[in-house]
């Protein structure tokens, strides 16, 4: 069974590191991308099977990588988990305008929980 | 000094964190009473001078004068605006910038603890187990602070679905099994028959029902009893949390919902809890059309209750 592919966009890099190492060791495959420009160069490419985006994001932020994204036909079709610690009503309702799939705050939530909710996004 | 009082200018003084002389309301009184002097004055001298030209520069005296004491009680409501905006606005800042750090360190030691844990002696991983409980705690803390910068500053928004009171209150309970099996309290649950039916923010209610019952459960003795009651009455829905614990005392009752207060009978050995939670209740409770209120007697225990408007 191939391992699913998840596409990591944080450019904190102690948080992008835990994330990318858990998951590694829930047997996900992860690639990750330090700023929106890479992120997105990097889901054309490899196109992932899921993207955890941060909104606030060197050289392109979130919302814009998120727009690009749904706009390409390539990517447009890939489910993306904000993670963010923004919280304001305002930030929540323009992502999803965007299209994001599910918007979770990341001190709230534990990493075991997240892989909690990647597995239900792709329903395995 | 009576009248101040009684126009509560010392209450609005304190709330502005301003001097008497400095608040709105004095000011605006000591215009109006300006502006009656200054218009008895222009009749006495209408009266006495019957010169057009000594009313006239009489007038534009006053008028300036009327306008400089409204200017400066504008500009001293614009900095008070200003001011209380930027300490909301600090709040906003600073919270989100704690957030980074917090995260980082809560998925660092979950990390450690659920992948890299091998070889850590069970001492070791009580401490770590301390550290992310308490950095879990700094983390709601923010989110309490958030919260309440939010209210503050009127921006907290509430979404109006239908949800199922018993459901929010089921599966908070659930969440907070751990704690009430540690300390072996009973539970019991009645509910209406009827579905418990109410129009608001399921996140928002959660987080305001979480903290009655994990109050509750705080404010408890080991082996104590907690009755949860969702019963309609007329249009409203009410739920009511009892327990048989510590209570509150007297003397501190009218604070309870004061932002930052704990209570001083906080059982041992409990140093949970933010003093915002009550707070943030209330707030989320009545802007969802409610009403909150408690009966507490010392060593006996303390009732919670809250109601909200029904739908069918």
């Amino acid at each position: 069974m191939d391992n699913k592919k998840i596409l990591v966009i944080e450019d904190e890099v102690s948080l992008q590191k835990s994330l990318s190492e858990f998951l590694e060791e829930e047997n996900f495959e992860v690639i990750s991308a330090l700023d929106g420009e890479k992120g997105l160069a990097m889901a054309q490419e490899e196109k992932p099977d899921l993207i955890l985006l941060d909104i606030i994001l060197p050289k392109k932020d979130g919302y814009e990588v998120l727009a690009e994204l749904k706009q390409s036909e390539q990517t447009k079709r890939i489910p993306v988990i904000l993670l963010t610690n923004l919280e304001g009503p305002e930030d929540i309702e323009k992502a999803f305008e965007n299209g994001a799939s599910t918007y979770l705050v990341k001190s709230n939530y534990k990493l075991e929980d997240i892989v909690k909710k990647i597995k239900s996004t792709l329903k395995m | 000094m009576r009248i101040i009082n009684d126009l509560n200018i010392k209450k609005q003084a304190e709330e502005l964190g301003v001097s008497v002389w400095q608040t709105p309301s004095f000011l605006f009184m000591l215009m109006g009473l300006i502006t009656i002097i200054a218009m008895t004055a222009t009749f006495y001298i209408s009266r006495n001078y019957d010169n057009p030209s000594i009313l006239v520069i009489a007038e534009c005296v006053v008028v300036v004068t009327i306008f400089s004491i409204g200017n400066s009680v504008i500009q001293e409501i614009e900095q008070m605006a200003r001011v209380n905006k930027m300490k909301t606005e600090f709040v906003f800042v600073a919270s989100h910038q704690l957030r980074t750090p917090l995260s980082a360190i809560l998925w660092e030691i979950e990390l450690l603890i659920k992948k890299r844990g091998g070889g850590l002696n069970e001492k070791q991983l009580e401490s770590l187990n301390s550290i992310s409980l308490l950095s879990g705690r700094m983390a709601r803390l923010v989110s309490d602070l958030l919260d309440v910068a939010r209210i503050d500053q009127g921006k907290l928004t509430l979404k109006k679905d239908k949800i199922d009171l018993f459901a929010i209150v089921d599966e908070i309970t659930k969440t907070l099994s751990p704690l009430i099996q540690s300390k072996n309290l009973q539970v019991v649950f009645k509910k209406c028959r009827s579905k418990c039916l109410i129009l608001g923010d399921a996140e928002k209610l959660g987080l305001a029902v979480e903290n009655l019952i994990s109050n509750a459960l705080k404010y408890s003795n080991n082996k104590g009893k907690i009755e949860i009651k969702i019963k309609k009455d007329g249009k409203d829905l009410i739920f009511s949390i009892q327990d048989n614990g510590v209570g509150i005392p007297a003397s501190q009752q009218k604070m309870v919902f004061n932002k930052f207060f704990r209570s001083d009978n906080v059982v041992k050995y409990q140093t949970e809890g933010t003093g915002l939670g009550l707070y943030i209740a209330k707030n989320i409770v009545e802007q969802s059309g409610g009403k909150i209120w408690f009966q507490s007697k010392e060593n006996i225990g303390t009732t919670f209750s809250f109601s909200l408007p029904a739908v069918s």
